[in-house]
C-alpha cells in the first residue's frame, strides 16, 4: 500500500490541476484561443489521434535517436579527453565556446546543411545531448582521487583498466544527471527544430496549426508531447537506479 | 614458489627488497625544494615483519610509494628486488600495497572490493569471488560479503582493505598506518588479529605506524625514521617470543625495548615539531 503512494501522489496532483483548469475555463468563460478546456483538448486529441500519434512517433524517434547518439558521442569524447590531459586543455575552451550559445541558434545552419528531413533534427539533438553528457562526464571521470588511481596502478593496472574499473563507475552519478537533463533537452530541441523547418512531427503540427489559427490542435500537440516527455523521464528514473545500483 | 629461494653469491637468501641510498627530493632545484627522504639504506629479508616508525611528515608514505613503484626514487639511489635493480615503474604490480586510506570503491560489495587486484590480474571473476568468500571468516567478515562499504564500520572497512591486499599475492606487503584511524580498543584487537592472519598467510610485511607500542608488539624489527629529511636513525631487533598476546605489552622485556626506542622517537618528534613551528613563523613573518 505505502509503496504505491509515490506513484499515486503525482497522478492525484495532475488530476486536481486538470479539474481546476476545467472549472476555471467554464467559470470565467475564457475564450478558446486563449486557453481551451482540458475536455476540449482531450476531444481534439481523440479526433486527431491518427495524425498526432504519427507525429509523436516521428518526434520521439528523432529525440531518442539523437539522445542515444549524443550519449555515445559525449561518453567517447569525454573518455578520450580525460585520458589525454593536454588534449583536454587544448579543446576545452573551444567546447565551452560552442556550448555557451544555445544549441537552437545553430538550427538554421543544420537546416541549410542537412535539409528539413529527420537528419537535421537528429543532429541537433545529438549536439545538445552530447554536450550535456560530455561536460558532466569530464567532471565525473575525474572524481577518483589520486590515491585510488595509485592503488589501481600498484596492482599493475594500465590506463584502460583504470578507466573501466574506476573512472567509469565513479562517473555514473554524473551520467545520471546528464541523462535527466539530456532527455528533456532532446524533446525540446527536436520540437523546436521541427517548428523551424520540417514536414512532419509534433513541432511541425504546432507550427501548421498556429498558421491556421487551430489553437486546439496546438494545445493537443503540446499535451501529447508533454505526456510523452513525462513517460520518458519516468523510464529514465528506472534506468538511473540501475546505473547507480549501490545507493 | 616451487623454485628454490634466490640466493646471493655468499649463499645467503637475497633480501626481498633492498634500498640503497634512496633519496626523494620534491621540486628539486627550486627554492621550495622539499627533501622528503634522504639516503635510506634498508634490507628486508623474506618473511620478516618490519615496522617503520617516525614523526608525521618525515617521509614514510613517500618511501612506501617508491617501494610500491608509484614514484621513482632519485637517480643517486636504487631499489633492488631479489638482487635485481628495478627501473622506474618496474615495481608496479609486484608489491601488495595498502594505502593510508581504505579507498574501498562504494559501488563494489565487500567481496568485489576484495578481488579488485585479482580482476586487474585477469583472474576470472567467479574464481576470484570464490577465493575471497573462503577468506571472509579469517578477516572477520563472514556474512558481510554482499554488503556495500557504507554499511560497514571503520574496523570492518579496514579489514576489507587488508583482505584486498592479502588476496593480491605478492611476497612483500606494504601497510601504511592501517589502523591509524581506529579507536584504541579496535586497534588492539586488529593488531592481534593481524598477527594471526600473518602467521597463517606468511608474507613479508613492512608496516608504517606512529605508535611505538604497535611497532614493538607487531615487529620482528623496528626501524626508526628521523624527522624530515627522513633517514633511518636506528633499528632494533625485537626478539619477543611469538605468538604474542596482549599481556606482553606490560612485560619487563617489552618495557626495556620501549624505553630504549622512546628516546630516539621522541627526539625526532620534537625536531619535526620545532621545524613545523619554525616554518609557521617564517610563513607568518
Ligand atoms: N608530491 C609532493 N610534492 C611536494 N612535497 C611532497 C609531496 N609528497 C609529499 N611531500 C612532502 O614530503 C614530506 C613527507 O611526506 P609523507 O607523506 O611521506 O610523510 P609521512 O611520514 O607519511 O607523514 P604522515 O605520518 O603524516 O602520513 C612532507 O613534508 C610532504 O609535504
Ligand atoms: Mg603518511
Amino acid at each position: 500500500m505505502i509503496r504505491k503512494i509515490p506513484a499515486l501522489a503525482p497522478l492525484a496532483g495532475l488530476a486536481v490541476f486538470l479539474l481546476g483548469w476545467e472549472i476555471a475555463v467554464h467559470l470565467f468563460a475564457i475564450p478558446e484561443f486563449v486557453l481551451p478546456a482540458p475536455s476540449a483538448m482531450a476531444a481534439t486529441i481523440w479526433t486527431e489521434a491518427g495524425s498526432l500519434s504519427l507525429a509523436l512517433a516521428v518526434t520521439l524517434a528523432e529525440a531518442l535517436g539523437g539522445f542515444a547518439l549524443g550519449i555515445a558521442a559525449g561518453l567517447v569524447i569525454a573518455m578520450i579527453l580525460v585520458s589525454a590531459p593536454p588534449l583536454e586543455k587544448a579543446m576545452l575552451p573551444l567546447l565551452v565556446a560552442i556550448n555557451s550559445v544555445p544549441v537552437v541558434a545553430y538550427t538554421p545552419l543544420a537546416l541549410i546543411w542537412l535539409g528539413i528531413g529527420s537528419a537535421s533534427k537528429v543532429t541537433m539533438v545529438t549536439l545538445a545531448v552530447g554536450f550535456v553528457v560530455l561536460l558532466n562526464m569530464l567532471h565525473g571521470l575525474k572524481k577518483p582521487e589520486q590515491g585510488a588511481i595509485d592503488l589501481m596502478r600498484s596492482f599493475g593496472a594500465g590506463r584502460a583498466t583504470i578507466m573501466w574499473k574506476l573512472r567509469l563507475p565513479a562517473a555514473m552519478p554524473s551520467l545520471v544527471v546528464a541523462l535527466r537533463v539530456g532527455i528533456v533537452r532532446a524533446m525540446i530541441v527536436a520540437i523546436v527544430t521541427e517548428m523551424l523547418g520540417a514536414y512532419m512531427g509534433i513541432g511541425w503540427i504546432i507550427f501548421q496549426a498556429t498558421q491556421q489559427i487551430g489553437f486546439r490542435e496546438v494545445w493537443a500537440a503540446i499535451a501529447v508531447s508533454s505526456l510523452a516527455s513525462m513517460a520518458l523521464y519516468g523510464a529514465l528514473v528506472w534506468i538511473d537506479r540501475r546505473l547507480v545500483w549501490w545507493k | 614458489m616451487g623454485t628454490s629461494p634466490a640466493t646471493s653469491d655468499d649463499g645467503q637468501e637475497l633480501p626481498v627488497i633492498e634500498l640503497v641510498n634512496v633519496w626523494k627530493r620534491f621540486g628539486a632545484g627550486s627554492p621550495s625544494e622539499v627533501v622528503a627522504v634522504s639516503g635510506v639504506d634498508l634490507k628486508i629479508r623474506p618473511g620478516e615483519f618490519i615496522t617503520l616508525i617516525g614523526p608525521s611528515g618525515c617521509g614514510k608514505s613517500t618511501l612506501f610509494n617508491m617501494i610500491g613503484g608509484l614514484e621513482p626514487c632519485d637517480d643517486d639511489g636504487s631499489i633492488l628486488m631479489r638482487g635485481r635493480v628495478q627501473q622506474d615503474g618496474e615495481l608496479l604490480g609486484k608489491v601488495a600495497f595498502m594505502p593510508q586510506k581504505d579507498l574501498l570503491f562504494p559501488w563494489r560489495t565487500v567481496v568485489d572490493n576484495a578481488i579488485l587486484a585479482l580482476e586487474v590480474e585477469g583472474v576470472p571473476v567467479r574464481q576470484a569471488r570464490e577465493r575471497a568468500r573462503a577468506m571472509l571468516p579469517d578477516f572477520g567478515l563472514a556474512g558481510f560479503g554482499d554488503h556495500y562499504p557504507h554499511q560497514l564500520s571503520g574496523g570492518m572497512r579496514q579489514r576489507v582493505a587488508l583482505m584486498r591486499t592479502f588476496l593480491f599475492e605478492r611476497e612483500l606487503i606494504l601497510l601504511d598506518e592501517p589502523f591509524g584511524a581506529l579507536d584504541a580498543l579496535t586497534r588492539a584487537m586488529m593488531q592481534r588479529w593481524l598477527l594471526d592472519v600473518w602467521a597463517e598467510h606468511r608474507r613479508t610485511v613492512l608496516f608504517i605506524t606512529h605508535d611505538i607500542d604497535e611497532a614493538i608488539f607487531l615487529g620482528d624489527r623496528v626501524v626508526v625514521m628521523s624527522a624530515r629529511p627522513g633517514t633511518i636513525k636506528c633499528s632494533e631487533t625485537i626478539d619477543l617470543p611469538r605468538p604474542r598476546d596482549a599481556s606482553i605489552v606490560t612485560s619487563p622485556e617489552f618495557m626495556a625495548i620501549k624505553r630504549r626506542l622512546l628516546g630516539a622517537v621522541e627526539e625526532e618528534s620534537l625536531k619535526s615539531f620545532e621545524a613545523a613551528r619554525a616554518d609557521a613563523r617564517r610563513v607568518g613573518a
